[in-house]
Parts: structure tokens; sequence; C-alpha cells
């Protein structure tokens, strides 16, 4: 059954025009997602689709545009809202931090607000410090908050529309590098669960954990490898809150070894409270070497094509870890 | 028992020796007192003389070897005795204080390994971490939990990671059995089928305190006894805690086979023995606590202290009768042979040290209580209703499935003094122990 094959950005296309045709209180804003067709292309000829009622252009105004976004959301609408870089959110976040995520706690569960955050992130394209961050770990520790960062095409089809359908906020993660990316995307309308990891490649040495698109340079990373008789198990984790501490426990309890591995900066990032998942857990006594965390270094992101890859982990930085990891040379 | 030979201290300033020529080959029978080898120092050649009897064993130098004073060079073991030496420093292993005549000053200079590749010691002498030896080792969950599960003690290994770490495959390569189990004095007090009752001592005692109450028992009930470290022939070893005392019993257990057993333990021994049946890999099939420690803080603080500084009869008997409350029951020679032993062995010094560590100012250091909160195989505690020692109140407030007797005008030895009924006791648990399982 061989699938049919789309883009990352093809596939989200898909899933907002579903969600357009299925459910009219959906609607799009968004700096230049109209006519241009969004800063990496991804709402394209929606607009000639659906209008610029239901794809609104908005002024260049982050804080406003999600105070309106979540505003609607409040009324009942159904409103997508996408950044151009992750790095603008944080002009919105009051009212993604402050209003978005704790209205429905607040007034003791008498609304609810249905907002979607789209937001391209991580570095690898020229971007330079403000445009190249990954912030996700920011908004995984806001409870309130759904935030995913899915890493193949079908996984963010699915997830988006999950989301969309989702009575609370969610913010999604688009990796930049992953738009361009191929893969098998089902038809139609379904839904990826938005609390649930998912093994990317089996393996008893040890346990890669990873998001985005360092789960594509882990599993590159892993078949090297495997050449060398080391078996990883790579788990993406999809969801980064809630986390599926679960998937986490059972592969380390099985493989004894952890290496996360993040592009955000490492100090607090998301390894970090994977490491402390696992050592929290039942895994504890199952770990036969200490874990191991590879993430972005602490700096801002280098303008320079050298330094922006140095800054983060790379296919060969994986495999040098995990290399060491699984040897026991640390 | 074997006795480890290691590089002597010859003279003040020496801090190793050349091997010179065996007198004897591996596997030969030596006697004690004979010349045994020969070591070359800066100035002077000398002869070395066999420090026990027995077959020349696990010869780890040859001629030409340079070794640091202390550093194991071989075993004397008994004839037919089954030993394999630890790899732990001398002091520990089951011969160290014999060989520690002829040791250094510096006891914890590392010893070297064997030759033939199955050393243990990757360390190279004079590694940082031999300044460290009796620190606890290094070891990943993984390898701790597997330890525990198979009673190997971590403290007995060097591990193949980094920094002498252990690593689970190095857990992996070992027998199920503890090497120093070998120094854990034990006794089959009746051997035969089936599982074993296995007696755990109080402290100051040892297993030949379990002789009257077990005689009555059938005959068809095998027995264990153990001397639990730093009692009877057990030495104490370095890890003096309740941990160590518990991982001695397990590892005895498991060196004899023991994989399921009917757990008696009497005072300290309950609560070794209470632990020793909460944790794998030695299944309990009931457990009987007589006189318990490990339920409440209290103790007699003052019974320790006396029992262990009397060094005559007369200041000891007073302090035995505190334990029960008809002396008779006692024996009328128990103070004799207990001065006896402890001018055979370093007893009262190994128990004072013991004391110290695990009943330090009048108070339990160990608990077992919550191990009892949800028995996992028929349990009975025995108190005497005059107990001086550990106070019969403690059984107050367990679960209502372990059955507590009570026996007035008995103090802290109802398996002496009341011993047909504990026999009994001893035998109907074990009975219900083996119908549940």
């Amino acid at each position: 059954m061989s699938g049919r094959e789309l883009s990352y950005a093809e596939a989200i296309r898909e899933a907002l025009a579903i969600a357009l045709e299925r459910d009219e209180r959906v609607f799009l804003m968004g700096e230049d997602i109209g006519v241009y067709g969004g800063a990496f292309q991804v709402t394209g000829d929606l607009v000639e689709r659906f209008g610029d009622e239901r794809i609104m252009d908005t002024p260049i105004s982050e804080l406003g545009g999600a105070g309106v976004a979540v505003g609607a959301a409040l009324t009942g609408m159904r409103p997508v809202y996408e950044f151009q870089f992750s790095d603008f959110s944080m002009l919105a976040m009051e009212q993604i931090v402050n209003q978005a995520a704790k209205l429905r706690y607040m007034l003791g569960g008498a609304v609810h607000v249905p907002v979607v955050f789209r937001m391209p992130t991580g570095s690898g394209l020229g971007g330079a410090a403000q445009h190249s961050q990954s912030i996700e770990a920011w908004y995984a520790h806001v409870p309130g908050l759904k935030v995913v960062e899915p890493s193949t095409p079908e996984d963010v089809k699915g997830m988006l529309l999950a989301a969309i359908r989702d009575p609370d906020p969610v913010v999604v993660f688009e990796h930049k590098l992953l738009y361009k990316m191929k893969g098998e995307t089902p038809e139609g309308y379904y839904e990826t669960p938005l609390d649930r990891a998912v093994v990317r490649r089996k393996g008893g040495d040890l346990t890669i954990v990873a998001a985005a698109i360092m789960v594509h340079r882990a599993l590159e990373a892993a078949d090297i490898l495997a050449k060398d008789g080391i078996e990883a198990e790579v788990i993406d984790l999809r969801c980064l809150r809630p986390l599926d501490k679960d998937a986490i426990v059972a592969s380390v309890t099985k493989t004894g070894r952890l290496l996360a591995v993040y592009e955000g900066v490492k100090t607090l990032g998301i390894g970090a409270e994977i490491s402390a998942i696992v050592a929290e857990s039942e895994a504890f006594d199952y770990l036969d070497a200490p874990i191991m965390r590879l993430g972005g270094v602490e700096a801002p992101i280098p303008y320079s094509p050298v330094l922006e890859k140095a800054a983060v982990p790379q296919t060969e930085d994986i495999i040098a870890a995990a290399r060491r990891l699984a040897r026991s040379e640390v | 028992m074997a006795v480890e030979i290691v590089m002597p201290r010859v003279d003040m300033d020496m801090s190793s020796g050349r091997m010179g020529r065996w007198h004897a080959a591996e596997g030969a029978h030596v006697v004690k007192g004979a010349t045994l080898f020969e070591i070359e120092t800066d100035k002077a050649a000398m002869e070395v003389d066999a420090p026990a009897s027995g077959v020349l064993k696990f010869v780890a130098a040859s001629e030409g070897d340079v070794l640091p004073v202390g550093a194991c060079i071989g075993w004397i073991v008994p004839d037919g005795e089954d030993f394999v030496p630890s790899a732990s420093s001398p002091q520990r292993s089951p011969g160290g204080r014999e060989g520690a005549e002829l040791a250094p000053a510096t006891p914890s200079a590392p010893s070297r390994g064997w030759r033939d590749g199955r050393s243990r010691d990757a360390r190279p002498i004079g590694h940082p971490m031999a300044a460290d030896e009796g620190a606890r080792q290094r070891a990943t969950p993984a390898a701790r939990r597997e330890a525990r599960e198979r009673g190997v003690r971590l403290e007995d290994m060097s591990g193949s990671g980094p920094r002498g770490r252990v690593q689970l495959r190095d857990i992996g390569q070992r027998g199920l059995v503890a090497r120093s189990a070998s120094s854990v004095h034990r006794l089959w007090l009746q051997r035969g089928a089936g599982a074993p009752v296995v007696f755990l001592h109080g402290f100051g005692a040892d297993l030949n305190g379990w002789r009257p109450v077990q005689r009555l028992l059938p005959n068809s009930r095998p027995a264990l006894a153990i001397d639990l470290p730093g009692h009877g022939l057990s030495p104490l070893g370095e890890d003096v805690s309740f941990r160590a005392l518990v991982e001695a019993a397990r590892a005895a257990m498991i060196e004899e086979g023991v994989r399921e057993a009917h757990m008696v333990g009497h005072s300290l021994g309950a609560a070794v023995a209470a632990q020793v049946a909460h944790e794998p890999p030695v299944k309990a099939l009931s457990l009987m606590l007589i006189a318990p420690a490990g339920l409440g803080e209290e103790t007699n603080g003052a019974f320790f202290t006396g029992f262990l500084q009397a060094d005559t009869e007369a200041a000891l008997t007073p302090w035995l009768h505190m334990l029960v409350v008809d002396p008779a029951a006692l024996g009328a020679a128990l103070a004799r042979t207990t001065l006896r032993q402890r001018r055979e062995r370093p007893l009262a010094s190994e128990q004072r040290r013991l004391a110290e560590a695990i009943l330090s100012g009048g108070r339990q250091g160990f608990q077992v209580r919550d191990l009892l909160a949800a028995p996992k195989a028929p349990t009975k505690i025995v108190f005497g209703i005059e107990d001086r020692i550990t106070p019969a109140h403690h059984a107050d407030g367990l679960n209502g499935l372990i059955a507590l007797h009570r026996f007035p005008n008995v103090g802290h030895m109802p398996h002496l003094e009341a011993r047909r009924e504990v026999a009994a006791l001893i035998e109907e648990l074990a009975r219900a122990g083996a119908a549940s399982a």
C-alpha cells in the first residue's frame, strides 16, 4: 500500500483546508498568510480557496493578533494563528500564557479557549539570533497549554487536526527544516493523539529521545551506529506537554541508557525534564550508564552558517555521544 | 579457613618487594613454618615461612615481580576446603588476620589480582582510586539492582566501566555466589530435603544458641544456622552496618543453595531475617521473629555496654541474667564460654564497633517495621512479657495477619526459656508456610 507523499508544509496546508471545510468556525490569522502565502509558504493558495474573511492577514502586531484569536476562541470560534517565527511569539506571551492558558481554570471551567498557535521554529536557515530559536520548552512549562512538535507530514496533519478540534489552547511547533521534507501522508480527515510519543526505531542498546528535526538526525545516526553493532531505540516525543513518560520509562528500562537530544539550549531544556523523569522513575534501577544530554550551546544562534551548525546537535554529534554511551565510556 | 599470603614488610622503609624463588609449586601441600618463598628488598634477601598448613593455590606472583607490601601473592587453603578468594583488600578476606601478622602498616595497599587474566582489579597500582579503597564502590543503578537480587557484594568487585565503575555486564559474569560468603560461618544443624529453617541469632550470641530449640524440631526439618558478621566464627568485615549483616546472611544462604527458607531470627537476627525475607532472591516461606529488634527505637543501651565491657565471669553473669527471668535457662557455662571465645577471637571489639554503628545511644539504628506492613508469608512474633532488652510492646500495632505469641514469665530468650513451645510454634509455622507457598 504505497501511500501518497506530501511535504510537511503541504500536509499542514491540507490539514488546514480540511478543517476549514469541515467546520465553519475555523479561520486562520497571521502576518502575510493571505496573498503572500505565508512566511514559509505554508498557507499558500488557501486565501483563494476560502477567501480573506477566513484567511486573515493581520497587522504587524503579534500581541494584537493573538489577542483577537484568543477572544474569538472565547466566543466559540476555532482560530488558528500563525506566527512568522516562534521567536516573535514572545511579543504575544501575555495572550498565550496569561490569557489562553489560564482562562478556563480561572473561570471555573465556564469557558474554553480552543485556539491553535502555529510556530515555525529552529535553526538551519541562516535566520540568526532572533529568527532561529527553539523556545518550545518555555511553553511546555505552562500548565493549561498543550505543546506539540510533530516530526513527519503524517503527524503534523493529524496533530494539527486534533489541535483544532481540541477545546483548549494548543501550541504547534513546526521545525523550519521539516517544511520541505516529504513523507507518506494519509488522505482525508484523521487525528493523531496530542499526548503520545512513538518509537521510530527499535533497539536494545540505548534510548535516544528526540523531537522534530532531531528525530531525523537520531534515525540517521542510528543507521550508522547499527553498522558498529550498536542498536539505538529512537523515541519521537511528538508532544512536549503532556510528555509521554511511560514511553520513555519503558524504553530506558529496556536499554539501560538514555541520550536526550534537543535543539533548545541545553540548560533547563526538554532534555533536563526527560532526564529527571527517568531518574525519578522505576527505570532508575535499570540505568547502566549516566544519563547524557545533547542540547544547543549556551549562546544565541550565530549567523555564520558554520557556527550555526555547530550551535545545535548534528548527526555526527549524536553518533559520537551514542557510541561513548553504548560503550560505557562515560 | 584459607590464609592469604601477602608481600610482607620486613623493614620499616620497605614499600615494595621483589619476589624471589617459590619453595613450593601451586597445588603443592605446604606445612606451616616451612620456607614458602624468598623476597629481595633494597637491602637484603630473605626467606618467608608458610603462615599455615594446606594447599598452595591462586599463586599471583612469580620470581622477579615487584609488588607493594600487603599485595596478595597467593593463598593456603586447608585440605578439602572449597575456597575461592575474593578480590577485596586483604583484611576483609577470611585469612586476613593471619596474613596481617606480616602485613603492612598501611592496610589499604591494593591487591594485585591474578596474573592469568582473571583479575577483577583492573586498576593499576597507585591509581588514585586505590586511596579510596573501602569507600563506596562505584556502580551503576542497574548493577546495584542486579547485585542486590543475586546476592553479590559490589564491594568485592572491580568494574569494567570508567574509573572502576561496576556495570551490569560485570555482574553478569559472576556466579550467583557472593565470594565473601565464604567468610560467613554457618552450619547445617540438620540436613535434609526441602526448604530449611534458617536461624539467625541475636547481638552477642552465635549459632550455637539455637541448638537447644533445634533439637526439639523433627529430624525431617532441615536447619541451617548462620553466624552473623562479628559473631561466632564470622569476621566482622569492613562494612559495619545493618545492611552488611543482611547481605552476609543472604550470601551465606545463597552459597548453601538455599533459595526458599523458613526464616527464624532472634532479636537483632530477627530484624535481619525480616529484611532477608523482604527482598529477592531468597524467598521466605514463613517468618518467625523472636523478641525482634527493629520494631521500635528504644533498646537497653546499658545492657550492651555492660555486656561488652565485662571481662570476668563475675562481671558478665549479672548482665547475662538480664536476658532471662530464670537464669537456669541459660545454662551454667554461658559466661565462661563467652569469655573464652572473646579471648580467642576479637569478638568484643568487633561487637563494640557493630554496636556503635547500629545501636548507638541506646537507640536501634535500623527499622523493619515497615516491611511487616504487608506480610508476604505467614509470620509469627514471639515475645517474653518480661523482656528487658527489646520491650514486648514493640509488637503492638502491627498488621493483624501477624500472629503474636506473648509468654508470661519469660524474658528476652523465649527460644531458651520456653523452648518447647517455641519449637512447636516453629514447626507449626513452617508447615503453614510450606502449605501456603
